[in-house]
This record gives structure tokens, sequence and C-alpha cells, in this order.
């Protein structure tokens, strides 16, 4: 025989100024089977957690009804002081009278009949409760990081430091991502090489990080503490063990010519046996089958093979898969920047000398194309005068993005900070929308742009930019003064804005996680659980997630750290037990369950009799990945998988209570 | 015809002498010149019995589900175009596998409704033929690992006749004259099942409406458990009737449960872009989630 107690909460006013609290309590008390039925200002209190564990204890109560808040704010709470008197923690419902009654209605009369009615419900459900076991996941402790970037690089020494095994993967030659194409950094100028390349030695140097560059991650399957990953090596051509980095092979390569460096964002060449960089790490070159001339010619040249000391080249490697199993992932995959092509009026792709945000870090840049000197690219001149245009491609929802780009405003201050610094008595005009300069010394960095090095910041948007007898004249509006304006200037930076790296739609595909509109990996929480994805075990860091400047990618990558390393602090991983089971007498085996389940958590199971031959095949649901969401339930045709806590006679006894 | 016989014998008489299959599934003679009957050969000396003509309207997949059926293992069957898109959504469904099954195909140019040729008709035209027929696009069966020959000639259409034309008589009335038409349609209703029990997808070994622990559908035949059934049996068969008719051709009450199935699979045809059974390899329509779905709360 039940005997079910009903707490009816206040929420002082907030519940009971709408909803008779004290008529929900006297129908509750007529329910057959409610042996107490009390009502009290916050539940939610210690006292109010205090009267719910005496009349558990006092009664016998074999199921309790909390009339309260939506069971996302307390449902925790009362289950912890039901698991304290000894009572299963799912014998513990909540009836949601503030949510879903006195927050959306003003008629108390018709409110209070909705939250009796919400009450019954929840009484007939709880006396069909079972008693349900979390479920128990052990844990591989293991992390997988994609993407070499800087927030996969903290994640990855975070976790390393923390005493887990890594796996960093990183699809190009060499880690570093982004920010290692950068040159000064934002608001203090510390040089990125300077700053980076220590961190990308550690990684290289750390025990317990395998990395793995010039490399893909081709499948995932599994959940939390056990997932199942193959890693694609792609065949370098290059036996790495044998490598010196000595640099012969790439000296020698007579493709030098045709092929634009991806590095250096097509403002120089690179050989077709390369490393992308010269602090690349690992300093190993890699072979670009698709240009060289050994493989596009039939083995004809082998001029790297013959500079090679160790003779480490070897032209038949073959791509490689490598199996692991590891507990959590981080996915770091990074950004990439929107198509310039689509400003026409710019006259990107058409002028030489308009460039991107990213292809005057090069410019900038010691390791780049001219070696620190600002030169245009069409003549090498050192331009006098230079126009930035911010927002190109950011905040236009019609031909770009609707978002901010976040970083552009500040690496605009910046490039027209160093170009005064570089080229003396030159002149920079910025055109803005408005400044966005939050964060720590962002302001002041800005203001110095504008004040110490003479930068002319023009609120106002460019209609069109052409060429003029060597000069590239800007046509613009000056919004403040409501001038138009003329610029002749040597040079146009565009401060184009950012979007998801490509290809990590597919990633997320692979991965299961979910991705906004745009592309960027959504958080299971936008406040509250920004680091985690949807899918348990795997979390997010960087720019794959939205635009953010390197401290927060370096935050959220040690956030993801954290997130693991605390997860890994135990050996096994607690699931809620409310997960779908299949009823394996009545299962046909059509798997609409299977196809149906977006986490992947169903399979086939063989019954076999005692001598071992196969009787049938069933539906089988892995716990681990399970979330109970119920997609399976509803496809279900024979109502044959039910979700633990949902059953199916539960939810026809709620809904009998209402008609009865 | 004889011919066919002939050919069909031969083929399965091989199967069985050879071991491939220990069971054929076919049509034979039935009470009358105008009835054929479903036969199931074991021997290879009683092949002789096996037929085929315009009057074979069953579709014999349905005996695949049937537990007695299984046991055999390896099993011929004989079909038509239609029958076998049945095939394909029991392969699609993992209910049936391909290694299993031998299809022995029959090209068909259409069946004569049952309810004719019982008073005597023998003529296939357009306006003997099940609506079915007049809509094939299957009279060579899709897979198949034996193909017969059609002996009979295509069918001739006036343009006279439009098959299903009461789908689009239906659209065209108010809800308020649907909810009339359907309740006196499913009035009729004695809750036989014999619609489940002729449907070669309708394979679960517990069925909902057996379901009693809840008791979700009123098992006697009322107004609310009639619609009950009959809307549920329709939603279950969404995106997977291939439009054999077998539940119609054997409701003893005759309610037009085709009506339902066309428009089901019409609706299907123009939300999702499916047809059912025309593809053992694609993902059943409401098995799939695609970010193309015409709703955008999945991304």
């Amino acid at each position: 025989m039940s005997r079910i107690g009903v707490f009816v909460c206040w929420c002082g006013s907030n519940i009971a100024g709408t909803v008779d609290v004290e008529k929900v309590r006297d129908e509750a008390s007529k329910i057959p089977g409610v042996v107490s039925a009390v009502d009290y200002k916050y539940m939610c209190s210690d006292p109010g957690q205090n009267s719910l564990r005496n009349v558990i204890k006092e009664k016998n109560l074999t199921g309790v009804v909390l009339a309260a808040c939506s069971p996302h704010m307390h449902e925790n709470t009362f289950r912890k002081a039901a698991i304290k008197e000894g009572l299963n923690p799912y014998f513990v419902e909540i009836a949601n009278i503030r949510e879903q009654v006195s927050w959306v209605h003003d008629d108390k009369e018709r409110a209070t009949s909705k939250a009796v009615d919400l009450m019954t419900m929840m009484v007939e459900k709880v006396k069909r409760d079972r008693s349900i076991d979390d479920v128990k996941v052990p844990l591989h402790k293991k992390t997988l990081v994609i993407g070499g970037g800087i927030s996969g690089i903290q994640a990855a020494l975070d976790i390393a430091n923390g005493g887990v095994e890594v796996l960093l993967v990183e699809k190009e030659p060499s880690i570093g991502g982004r920010m290692i194409q950068l040159d000064e950094t934002f608001p203090t100028l510390d040089c990125s090489s300077c700053i980076m390349t220590p961190k990308m030695v550690e990684v290289n140097q750390h025990p317990n990080i395998k990395l793995y560059t010039y490399s893909e991650v081709t499948d995932v399957s599994g959940y939390i503490g056990n997932f199942k990953i193959k890693i694609k090596k792609k065949a370098r051509s290059v036996v790495e063990k044998d490598c010196t980095g000595c640099g012969n092979c790439w000296n020698v390569c007579p493709m030098h010519k045709n092929v634009k460096s991806e590095f250096n964002v097509n403002l120089s060449e690179r050989t077709a046996i390369y490393v992308p960089f010269p602090q690349a790490v690992p300093l190993i070159p890699a072979l670009d089958r698709a240009v060289c001339l050994h493989f596009k010619k039939g083995g004809k040249c082998v001029k790297c093979y013959e500079a090679c000391g160790p003779k480490c080249i070897d032209f038949n490697l073959q791509d490689e898969i490598v199996e692991e199993t590891v507990g959590a992932i981080v996915a770091a995959t990074g950004y990439d920047l929107i198509e310039n092509s689509l400003y026409g009026e710019y006259g990107y792709g058409k002028y030489k000398d308009v460039v991107s945000g990213l292809q005057f870090e090069r410019l900038l840049s010691a390791s780049g194309p001219t070696e620190g000197l600002v030169k245009r690219p069409s003549d090498g001149a050192t331009p006098k005068t230079i126009v930035f245009i911010q927002c190109v491609g950011s905040r236009d929802p019609e031909k770009g993005v609707p978002y901010c780009s976040k970083v552009c405003c500040m690496y605009t201050a910046k490039h027209a900070k160093l170009f005064a610094h570089k080229v003396h008595g030159s002149q920079s005009y910025v055109f803005y929308i408005d400044i966005r300069a939050t964060s720590k010394g962002y302001e002041e960095f800005v203001r110095g742009t504008m004040e110490q090095d003479g930068a002319i910041y023009l609120r106002g948007r460019v209609s069109r930019i052409y060429e003029d007898e060597g000069k590239l004249i800007i046509k613009g509006a000056d919004t403040l003064s409501g001038n138009q304006v003329e610029i002749a200037a040597d040079m146009v930076v565009l401060a184009t804005g950012v979007i998801p790296k490509k290809g990590s739609d597919k990633v997320a595909q692979m991965l299961g996680i979910s991705y906004d509109k745009y592309g960027f990996y959504t958080e299971s929480h936008p406040k509250l659980r920004p680091t985690e994805s949807s899918t348990a075990g795997i979390f997010l860091a960087g720019m794959a997630q939205g635009p953010r400047d390197i401290p927060e990618s370096v935050v959220s990558g040690s956030a993801a750290a954290s997130k693991i390393l605390g997860l890994f602090s135990k050996d096994e991983y607690e699931v809620e037990g409310t997960i779908a089971s299949v009823n394996e007498a009545t299962c046909v085996a059509c798997f609409y369950c299977r196809r149906v389940c977006a986490y992947n958590a169903i399979s086939g199971k063989d019954i076999k009799d005692r001598s071992g031959k196969l009787i049938k095949v069933v539906a089988n649901v892995n716990p681990g990945l399970c979330v109970g969401c119920g997609a399976c339930v509803n496809a279900c045709f024979s109502k044959t998988i039910d979700v633990k806590g949902f059953m199916d006679d539960q939810i026809y006894a709620e809904i009998r209570s209402l008609s009865v | 015809m004889a011919n066919i016989d002939e050919k069909l014998q031969k083929i399965a008489r091989d199967l069985l002498e050879s071991k491939e299959v220990s069971l054929i599934i076919g049509y034979t003679g039935g009470s009358h010149p105008q009835r054929m009957r479903p036969v199931f050969i074991t021997k290879p000396e009683d092949v002789g019995r096996l037929s085929f003509n315009r009057h074979s309207v069953q579709d014999l997949a349905v005996f695949l589900k049937k537990q007695e059926v299984k046991k055999f293992g390896r099993i011929g069957i004989v079909v038509k175009g239609c029958d076998e898109k049945a095939l394909n959504v029991l392969m699609q469904e993992y209910q049936v596998s391909r290694e299993n099954i031998k299809i022995i195909g029959v090209e068909c140019n259409g069946v004569i409704r049952q309810d004719l040729a019982d008073k005597g008709e023998t003529d296939l035209s357009e306006n003997t033929v099940y609506d079915k027929c007049l809509m094939c696009g299957e009279h060579t069966p899709i897979l198949h690992d034996y193909l017969i020959e059609c002996a009979d000639p295509q069918i001739s259409m006036s343009g006279d006749i439009k098959p299903f034309a009461k789908i689009e008589e239906l659209d065209s009335m108010s809800s308020e004259e649907k909810d009339v038409f359907w309740e006196k349609e499913f009035d009729k209703c004695i809750k036989c099942y014999a619609c489940r029990q002729a449907c070669p997808l309708c394979y679960c070994s517990r069925c909902i409406v057996e379901k009693n622990v809840p008791q979700w559908i009123d098992t006697n035949f009322g107004k609310i458990g009639n619609a009950q059934w009959n809307l549920i049996r329709a939603y279950h068969l969404a995106g997977r009737c291939i439009g054999c008719g077998e539940c119609e051709r054997a409701c003893p009450v005759n309610i037009p449960l085709m009506l339902i199935n066309g428009k089901m699979a019409r609706s299907i045809h123009d939300l999702f872009g499916y047809k059912s059974g025309l593809d053992v390899d694609a993902k059943p329509v409401f098995g799939v989630f695609s970010e193309s779905d015409f709703n955008d709360f999945i991304k």
C-alpha cells in the first residue's frame, strides 16, 4: 500500500499569491494513498527540507510529491533529502505549480484547479514509481584534443600536467594554429611566436602528450569514459623518427614558385616538401603529394631524397589509421576568415594592395614574407598611408554574418599602432561602426593608437575602392561630421570577421555535438555550462564556440581541462538512471529506435538459448550513452521501449487521474 | 498460362531439389476457377500445384512474418511487383534477410478484383482491376532472383477512370464532413483485426492493441475504440505501407482502408519525397533525421 506525502510550497508569494496552497493541500489529503499533506512557506529552505525528512521518517513514506517550482531548480535538493532518509531518490516527484501555474496564470480559482490537477497526476505517478539505480560507467582516463591551436594546446598542457594522458591531433603539419600566424598581440604587444613557441615545445616534450600532426580524427563512437576513436595519420612521406629537420630537402625542392604558402596567407610560396614556418613543432616536413613532381611526373624527381642525409624520405609511405580509446574529448577546431571576395566594392582579389587582417599580420611578422618590413604586395614599396576597414563581414546580416567578430576592433588598433611604429611619418585611417574594447587594458590601447600613434578614426562605412595612378582611392562616409571622405592610400587592410573552421560541422556530426546556425559549437548551457558540449564527455574550447581573443581562448582551454581532470578524479562516472529500457519479450528488432537515437545508444543484442542457439535479436540500450530523451519510445510501434521513471503505466495513470 | 506455370514449377523444383530453399510460397487454384489461394510447397514432387494468373491477388509476403513459416529458414516466394515492395520494407526493417530469401518475380499487368472475379469476371481491363494496378509503376518486381515474363497484355487506359478519385473527393471536404464520413465507416468496424493479420508489414509480435497494462486502446467496438484502432493502424503504416491493398480486401465490413493508406502515402511523398518499398537501402522516412526536413528545429 502506498504511503504518499504531499508537500505544497508557497515559494513565499510566488506560488501562494496565485494558487490557494491550502486548497491544494486539502485536495491532496483526500487522494487514496496520501498519508500526509502539508504546506510550507519555503520547502527548499533548511526547515522545509527537515520537515520533509521528518515526515518521510515518521510516516514511513513510500513516495513524495512536491508541488513546488520546476524540477530544474530543486529536484536534486529534495532527492538528496530523501536519500538521507533511506528513500530511493526516484520516489520523489515534482508537480511544477510555479513556472507552469502561478507564474503564467492570474485567475486564482482556475490556477488552483490546475495546480490540484498537476499535483494529483504526480501522486498517481509516484504510486507507480520503481526504485531506479543510477548507472555507473567506467572511465578510460585518456583525453583526445582536436586542434593544436592555442586553446587546444592549453587544454592539452593542463590535462597532461594533471597527470592524464593526452592525444593532441592537428590537421596541419605543425601545431600553433592561428595564433602562431600573428605578429604582436594586443594589448601588451608581446610577440606571438615568443609566447607561443615555448608552449608548442612544451607540448612536444611532455611525457603525457602524444602529438599527431598532419592527422585527422576520422571516426568517433562510444560514450563518455569510453570513446573509440580513429586517427588518420596522413602519409607525410617522411620517416618521422629519423628526420632531423635539417632543411636539406625543402632547400632543393624545385617546386618553389607555384604553390602558395597557407601559413603566409598566399603572400609567399612554399615548396612541395615543406615545414609551414621555421619554428614548426614538430620540425618535420610534410610532402604535399598534390603538387610534388615525384608524384605528378611518375617518380622522376627524387631531389629531396638525394639531399636527405638520414635518407628518411619515403615516397611509398601510406596513410595510417591509429585506433585509441579515450574517456573525454576536447573539440578546439578553431576558425577561418569570412571570404573577402563577398565584398567586391573593397577590391579584394582585384587590387593586390587590398589585404585581409591576417595577411597584414604576416606582413608585420619577422617570420613573414617581408621579414617584418611593411611592404605592399604589388611592388614591395613601403606604404605611407593605410586605410583600415572594420566590420568586413561582421555585423552585416545582408552579405556576411550578423554577429560581432570581437577581435577585429582590437587587432585593427594594433595594426595601426604597429604600422606607426614601423613606418615613421606614416598615416592610418580606420573606418569603424563602433569600437568594442571591453577587456582589461583594451580601451587604453585603442586610445593610445588614436592619441599617441595618430591614427585617424572615422565612424562610417566605405562605399567604394578603386585604383588611380598607383594609389587606392577610398570613398566613404564620416557620419560624425556628416561629410563624404575620399582618401588616397597605398594599402587597404580589411578587418575580416571570423567564421568556424571549414569542416568543423563535419567534426561536430562525427562527435554528435550540436552547433548553431553559423556552425559554432553550442554549449550545454550558455552561462552555467559554457565548457560542456551537448554530449557528455565532450568539451569545447577556443574559437570553435564563437569569436574570442587569445586570453579567452586560453581560459576556455583551461576550463575544459579542469572539467576533464574533475571527471577523471573518480574512477566511475554516474549517469542518471532514467534511461530507456527494452522489453525483450516483445521486441521484434525493427530498429526504428536505433534509427532515431541521436546518441547512438541503441544496438542489437542476440538472445540465445542454453545451447547457444540464436533465438532472436532485440534492441539493447547502452546505459552510458542513453540520456533518456525518449525518441525511441515514440518510434516504437509496439510500445516495447520505456524510459525508466516515465513508464507507460505511469503516464497512463497520470492522464487517467485527470479524466476521473 | 501453362507456360508460366511450367516455368514456375521448374524454378521451384530446382530450388527444392538443390536444397537452396526448404519452402516455396506460391499460388495454386482455389475454390473456383476465378479464385487463387496460397500454397506452401516443401517437396519437389508437389511443385505441380504451383500456378499464377490474373486472379493471383494475394500478397504472399504476409506469410513471412509467421513463426511457422520463419522456421523453414531459407524460403522461396512468388511475388508480383507490388508484393515485392513489401519484401523491400521487410528487409529495410530487418525482418527478412536477403540471403534467406529467393525471390521468384512474376511480371504482372494487373489482377482482377476479387469481388468481380467471384461473380465470374475474367477480362483484364481498366474496369476490372484494382486501383493500385491502374497506378502501378512496378510491373516488374524491383528485386528478383528469377523473373517470369507476363502473359497478359498491358491494360489500355481510356483516361475515363481516375484511380483513388475518392481521395481527392475527401480532400475537398471540410473537417466536419470528413469526420462524419469516417465515423460512419469506422462505425462498421468489428475489431476483428483482419486488416492487421493480412498486412505484410504488421509484424509486431505484440500489437499495441494487445498491450493491456495499461490498455491504451479500447478493445470493445465502440466509437472511441474504433477510431483509435483505425487511426493508430494508419499511423503505424504511414511511410511504410506499400499499397498492396490486402487490408481492404480482408476487411469483412468493407471499410475503405486504402483511402487512408493512399492518402498517407501521398502526404508522405509530398512532405518528404519518399515512397515506401522502392529502395531496400533507403532509410525509412520516420527513422531518419535530416537537416532538410521542413521544420528547422533540428540542426
